[in-house]
């Protein structure tokens, strides 16, 4: 059974003719224990994705499943708790409170199930020293590198134990360095078991992954599955074409990534679906009116 | 458990923006201590017309021309009037005898104003007051003569005068002026006696016999072309423990002497003690009320610190919620916060009181009582506001949606 299941899964924002597709009726199953990063250009609506997954929201039509229980109609209440239960979040500014040292950081999300002071310091503690950072606890966010700081973060991600994490460009704010210190956590958590989704703009990262999911105008283009170690062919693509662009596609903006984007017959079986006929890559951002 | 992590996260958020807190905090300190003030100051008052009445004694009489209070038909008072009617003739010498000849008195002394500013050849007093009185003042005023001695039966006609402390003070620049000459109406009157200092209590309409001219009764019609305007008349029964028979049959006298006009007023000491009360309580009453408005504008400086607060932390916000925080646990965060900072702000209140109830006791003559019960009332009310106002707020905080809390720069 997946532990995420997406079914026509859409969200709109706005409304009328202002009204925005940032998700196209997605579906998409992920099984335990998947590595899937997640790309696209910008504005493809992968941390719409993220947010809807991770049940910070809601979307607009379809049917989510998380475990194989609906929650695509949870009230604020409920997901808040199925969220501090299963989910752990990453995000690219990593997202600690300034105020709290990193030891509390890490505790936040043991507060709110209601754990004793003295137990959720421990497990902090603890959770800190699995990201090689045990030695950081009294530390204020202010005095970590960005990398420290992420690796935080993660820490505080997992200290529920959760099924899922969900590290939206976990290293966009990182120097390499940095960012390979970070996926070789990420890739040590996948090891033993959580399911992860990352969205990400490298190429390179995607050596981690299990899947390779890529996103385009609100629509999943392309879905591939990876040997760790391995870029995937259409990743490789992705990268390698950057510099081929042409003043043309400065000028078009975004359109010059969008060129790696595969055909539809390319991309073949996993490809979910795609309605879209190839001109319609070139319109500027995902904005589109009155589809629907 | 959640409340002690939340007074964390509260005290932790005012500490880290102490002045700010501080402000916010001022109308709730004003608010407490304008209140808590007040109402000592009125409970000192009350303290002090207390012991002023009972030091007059608890069996004395007094009887007004006019109606100071209104009565219900079992006779006891039911309302006061501030101002009784200003029309209302003061007794005449045929109504004070009627007094005097009401059987189970002892003592039945008249207070007969004579207008006049007495005067010495350097100085003269008018803010000082003369009355003709008969020989019993000291002992219906229940009052000892310190130098010199109150004028007898042999003084009746004769021009002299027992004074007050500050008369002797402001008229002769002296302590003991006894055989001193003053004026009065032309006449000139020999000081016999000085009465030791009189208690006064601030705030009140008491009269302040340390400014008092006291006179023989006779001599006093005679320097007024024997008109009399008596505006009380102090008696005291035999018999201390029959005084409601005694005010009945005094009441009868009056009417009798008065040809049925019941515009007149006797009040025993302890309804005197609690019209001074009732009146008292309505005061700080009044005042305490306007007061309590501060600590509502108070309130509302706490709802609007803590609405910038909120704002300001809505990215905060949304790392909580995206943590597992329900809008439950977000909403109790920043009510303790509004709580705590109210609460604070009621403390310090009450000890600023404290402090400015030594320094009214060292400066003035006021006496506040500050007791535990208004304290206590005044931080209950101080934490209410603060919950009350700060729930708007917290609802804001906690209705925040996560991704665009997460968003907020
Ligand atoms: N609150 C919102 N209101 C209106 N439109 C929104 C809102 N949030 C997102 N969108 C739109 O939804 C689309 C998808 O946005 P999303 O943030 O998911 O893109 P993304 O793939 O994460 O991009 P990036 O790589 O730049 O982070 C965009 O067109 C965006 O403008
Ligand atoms: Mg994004």
């Amino acid at each position: 059974m997946p532990v995420i299941a997406l079914e026509e899964v859409s969200k709109l924002y706005g409304f009328g003719d202002a009204t925005t597709v940032a998700l196209d009726e997605i579906t998409l199953n992920i099984e335990p224990g998947e590595f899937v990063a997640v790309m696209g250009p910008s504005g493809s609506g992968k941390s719409t994705l993220m947010n809807i997954i991770g049940l910070l929201d809601r979307p607009t039509h379809g049917i989510y499943e998380l475990n194989g229980r609906s929650v695509s109609r949870l009230r604020p209440n409920q997901s808040a708790k199925a969220r501090r239960d299963t989910i752990g979040f990453v995000f690219q500014s990593f997202n600690l409170l300034p105020r709290l040292n990193v030891l509390e950081n890490v505790a936040l999300p043991l507060a709110y199930k209601g754990m004793l002071h003295s137990r959720r310091l421990k497990r902090a503690a603890d959770m800190l020293e699995r990201v090689g950072l045990g030695d950081r606890e009294y530390f204020m966010p202010r005095q970590l590198s960005g990398g420290q700081a992420q690796r935080v973060a993660i820490a505080r991600a997992l200290v529920n134990n959760p099924h899922i994490l969900i590290a939206d460009e976990p290293t966009g704010n990182l120097d390499s360095a940095a960012s390979r210190l970070v996926m070789e956590l990420l890739s040590d958590i996948h090891k033993s078991g959580t399911t992860i989704l990352m969205v990400t703009h490298n190429p390179e990262l995607t050596r981690y992954a299990t899947r390779v999911v890529f996103m385009h105008d609100g629509s999943i283009v392309a879905d591939e599955q990876s040997e760790i170690g391995d870029i995937p062919k259409l990743a490789r693509k992705t990268h390698y074409s950057i510099p081929k662009t042409t003043e043309e596609d400065d000028l078009a903006g975004v359109s010059a990534l969008m060129q790696a984007i595969p055909e539809k017959d390319e991309a073949q079986k996993k490809a979910v679906k795609k309605k879209k006929p190839k001109a319609k890559i070139f319109r500027p951002r995902a904005t589109k009116r009155g589809k629907r | 458990m959640l409340l002690a992590r939340n007074l964390k996260i509260a005290i932790d958020s005012i500490r880290s923006a102490k002045w700010r807190s501080l402000l916010t905090m001022l109308g709730i300190i004003i608010g407490v201590v304008s209140v808590v003030t007040t109402v000592s100051i009125g409970e000192g008052v009350k303290t002090q017309v207390k012991d002023q009445i009972t030091r007059l004694g608890p069996d004395l009489i007094t009887i007004r021309p006019g109606k100071v209070v209104n009565r219900d038909t079992a006779g006891h008072v039911s309302s006061v009037n501030l101002f009784p009617s200003a029309g209302t003739a003061a007794f005449n010498e045929s109504d004070w005898k009627a007094m005097q000849n009401t059987p189970g008195l002892r003592a039945v002394v008249p207070f007969n104003v004579v207008t006049g500013v007495p005067s010495t050849t350097e100085r003269s007093m008018d803010n000082s007051f003369i009355v003709g009185a008969t020989t019993n003042v000291p002992e219906v005023l229940n009052h000892k003569v310190e130098f010199g001695e109150f004028f007898n039966e042999g003084d009746v006609n004769k021009r002299v005068a027992v004074i007050g402390k500050r008369v002797a003070e402001q008229l002769f620049a002296e302590n003991v002026p006894i055989g001193k000459i003053m004026e009065i109406r032309g006449q000139q009157f020999v000081v016999r006696g000085v009465f030791e200092e009189f208690a006064t209590s601030p705030l009140t309409t008491n009269t302040d016999y340390n400014t008092a001219v006291f006179i023989p009764y006779e001599t006093s019609k005679h320097i007024s072309n024997n008109q009399v305007q008596i505006y009380q008349v102090l008696a005291k029964p035999i018999d201390p423990v029959a005084v409601n028979g005694v005010t009945d049959a005094l009441h009868q006298s009056i009417l009798t002497a008065r040809a049925g006009q019941d515009d007149f007023t006797i009040l025993k000491q302890d309804e005197n003690l609690a019209i001074a009360n009732n009146i008292l309580t309505l005061l700080t009453g009044l005042i305490a009320g306007i007061a309590a408005i501060s600590l509502i504008v108070g309130g509302i400086g706490i709802m609007n610190i803590m609405l910038v607060s909120v704002t300001e932390r809505t990215r905060e916000i949304g790392i909580r919620k995206a943590v597992g925080a329900t809008n439950k646990q977000i909403m109790s965060q920043f009510l303790v916060e509004a709580a705590v900072l109210s609460l604070v702000g009621g403390i310090i209140g009450v000890v600023i009181s404290i402090l400015a109830n030594y320094m009214l006791r060292i400066f003035t003559s006021l006496q506040p009582v500050i007791t535990v019960p208004i304290t206590l009332v005044a931080i209950t009310v101080a934490l209410v506001v603060g919950i009350v106002f700060g729930v708007t707020p917290a609802l804001r905080a906690a209705r925040k949606d996560p991704i665009h809390a997460l968003r907020y720069e």
